[in-house]
C-alpha cells in the first residue's frame, strides 16, 4: 500500500477480501436459493448446469457464506459495537431521508450500517445453522427440520431485503464508497464526513506516535 | 382419466405380505438383508427398496389382544406436501389418476420431501442421493390394470378402483363392521383409504399419522416467507430507485460546493 495525495487507508486487505467473499457467497447462494425456491426461474438451475448442481452450489456457498461470516464478525467485532451517538444518527436516518444539521461524527461504521450488520450476524446464523439441518435432515426430529426449513426461508427474506438497502447504500446512493471495498481508499473529504470520528482517532494515535 | 383410490380393509388382512413381494418384483427392487426382531413385522420400516410394507401391532393385554397388519405406503395426497417442499420440478409429480409419482432423473436427493411428508413415507438413498416411494403402480394402471399389490391381495384387504367407488365401499365397509374410515379430513384427501376395524384407533397404530394434514411449516415457507422474498427484495430495490431520484446521491460536502445552483 503505497500512500495516495489527500486519500485515507481504510481498509486493509483482509477486510476487503472477507468482505468480498461474504458479498459473493451470499449473493450467489441467494441466486441459487431463488433458483430453487421458484421452479418459474429454471432459468438459473439450467445456466448453472442442472438442479443437481445447483444444490451443491447452493451447498457450497453456504459453507463459504459460514466461514466468511466467522471471519468478518471476528474482525468488526469492535467498531460494530453500539455508542450512545448511534440513536441520534438514527433519529435522524443518518441524513438520508430528510435535511439535518447536526448529525454526530461517526466511527469507522455508522449506526445504519452495524445494525445492517447485526441483522446479517443474528440472521446469518439462523440460515446457517438451518441449512446445515436441511443438509441432512433425516437424524433430527421431524418437527425440528420442518421448523428448519420455514426459518431458512423466513431469515433470507430479512437479510436479502437489507443486502439491497446496503448495496445501494454502498454504490451509487453514496459516491466514493464503493472504492473502499475495492482498493481501500477514500478521499479525506468523505472520511470527515462519514467517519469523522475514526479520522481525528486514527490521525491522533498517528501523531502521538510520530511524538513518542 | 379418472381419479382411482386404493382401498385397504384392515379387518381382513392376515399379514401374508403377498403384496410386499408383489411391489418388488413388479417394480424391480431388490431384496434386503434383513433381521429377525421378534415381531412380524419385517423388514423393519419402509426403505429406498421397499415402497410397501406390512406394519404389525399387538394391542391389548391378556385374552383381549388384537393383532393389527397394516398395509402402509404412499397416501397419494390430494394436496400433497411433498410436492409442494420439492425444489426440482418433476421430480415429484401429481397425475391425473391421483397418485402422487417419483422421477428419479429429476430428483437431486434433498431430502425436503421426507421432511415435509405427514406420513412419513419417502426413502432417501446415500448410494443414488435421491428418493423413492410407492407410485401406487402409476405404469399399470394408466394400463387398465391394478396396482400390484392389490393384484397379489387373496383376501380382499386390498381392492382398486374408480374414487367415488372405492369411497362408497370404504363407508359401507365401515358400517357393516362398526370401524372407521381412515383419514376422514375433507381438507386433506388421499388416494389411499382405510378402513379401520372396530375399537381401534389412528392413535393406536404404529406410525399412523392420527391428524394427517398439511404441515403448517411448509404453508409458511411456501406460502408466506416465498413471496416475501422477492416483494421484500423487490419493494426495496424499488424504494431505493425512488430515493435515488427524489434525494439523490448523498454527496461529499466539497463535491456539493463544486457544483453550485443550477440555472433554471
Amino acid at each position: 500500500m503505497s500512500k495516495r495525495e489527500g486519500m485515507v487507508y481504510v481498509t486493509t486487505a483482509e477486510e476487503r477480501i472477507i468482505h468480498w467473499l461474504l458479498a459473493g457467497s451470499c449473493l450467489f447462494a441467494l441466486i441459487t436459493g431463488l433458483g430453487l425456491m421458484f421452479h418459474s426461474w429454471y432459468i438459473i438451475p439450467t445456466m448453472l448446469g442442472g438442479y443437481y448442481a445447483t444444490k451443491w452450489m447452493h451447498i457450497f456457498s453456504g459453507v463459504v457464506f459460514a466461514l466468511s461470516l466467522i471471519a468478518a464478525s471476528a474482525i468488526w467485532w469492535k467498531e460494530v459495537k453500539f455508542v450512545p451517538d448511534d440513536a441520534k444518527w438514527i433519529m435522524q436516518a443518518g441524513g438520508y431521508l430528510w435535511d439535518t444539521k447536526d448529525l454526530p461524527p461517526c466511527g469507522m461504521y455508522n449506526a445504519g450500517q452495524k445494525l445492517f450488520f447485526w441483522f446479517v450476524f443474528v440472521f446469518g446464523i439462523i440460515i446457517v445453522a438451518t441449512g446445515i439441518i436441511m443438509w441432512n435432515p433425516l437424524p433430527y426430529p421431524v418437527v425440528m427440520a420442518r421448523w428448519a426449513y420455514m426459518l431458512h426461508a423466513m431469515s433470507v427474506f430479512v437479510v436479502a431485503s437489507f443486502f439491497i438497502v446496503h448495496l445501494y447504500l454502498g454504490t451509487i446512493g453514496n459516491p466514493g464508497t464503493v472504492q473502499i471495498m475495492f482498493h481501500g481508499w477514500a478521499t479525506r473529504a468523505y472520511c470527515t464526513m462519514h467517519k469523522g470520528r475514526w479520522l481525528a482517532e486514527k490521525e491522533g494515535k498517528t501523531e502521538a506516535e510520530a511524538e513518542a | 382419466m379418472a381419479e382411482y383410490i386404493k382401498y385397504i380393509d384392515l379387518t381382513k388382512c392376515t399379514g401374508c405380505r403377498a403384496c410386499q413381494v408383489a411391489c418388488k418384483q413388479w417394480n424391480d427392487l431388490p431384496a434386503e438383508t434383513t433381521q429377525f426382531t421378534g415381531s412380524l413385522q419385517n423388514p423393519g420400516d419402509l426403505t429406498y427398496n421397499t415402497w410397501t410394507l406390512i406394519r404389525f401391532d399387538e394391542l391389548g393385554s391378556g385374552k383381549d389382544i388384537k393383532w393389527i397388519m397394516r398395509h402402509d405406503a404412499c397416501m397419494h395426497c390430494d394436496w400433497a406436501a411433498c410436492i409442494k417442499a420439492c425444489p426440482s420440478p418433476g421430480a415429484l409429480v401429481k397425475t391425473e389418476t391421483g397418485a402422487v409419482i417419483h422421477q428419479s432423473e429429476f430428483c437431486i436427493g434433498c431430502k425436503a420431501c421426507i421432511i415435509a411428508c405427514p406420513f412419513d413415507i419417502p426413502r432417501y438413498s446415500v448410494k443414488d442421493d435421491k428418493i423413492a416411494k410407492c407410485t401406487l403402480c402409476y405404469d399399470r394402471i394408466t394400463n387398465g390394470m391394478k396396482p400390484a399389490c392389490v393384484t397379489s391381495c387373496n383376501t380382499g384387504c386390498l381392492d382398486f378402483g374408480p374414487k367415488t367407488a372405492m369411497i362408497e365401499k370404504a363407508h359401507t365397509r365401515a358400517l357393516a363392521t362398526g370401524g372407521t374410515v381412515y383419514p376422514n379430513n375433507p381438507n386433506y384427501e388421499t388416494h389411499v383409504l382405510y378402513v379401520l376395524p372396530a375399537d381401534v384407533k389412528p392413535l393406536e397404530i404404529s406410525h399412523m399419522n392420527p391428524n394427517p394434514k398439511m404441515p403448517a411449516t411448509v404453508l409458511w415457507w411456501k406460502h408466506l416467507f416465498k413471496p416475501f422474498t422477492l416483494i421484500g427484495v423487490g419493494g426495496v430495490a424499488g424504494l431505493a430507485l425512488l430515493h435515488y431520484m427524489l434525494r439523490g446521491p448523498h454527496l461529499v460536502e466539497e463535491e456539493k460546493k463544486e457544483g453550485g445552483e443550477a440555472d433554471v
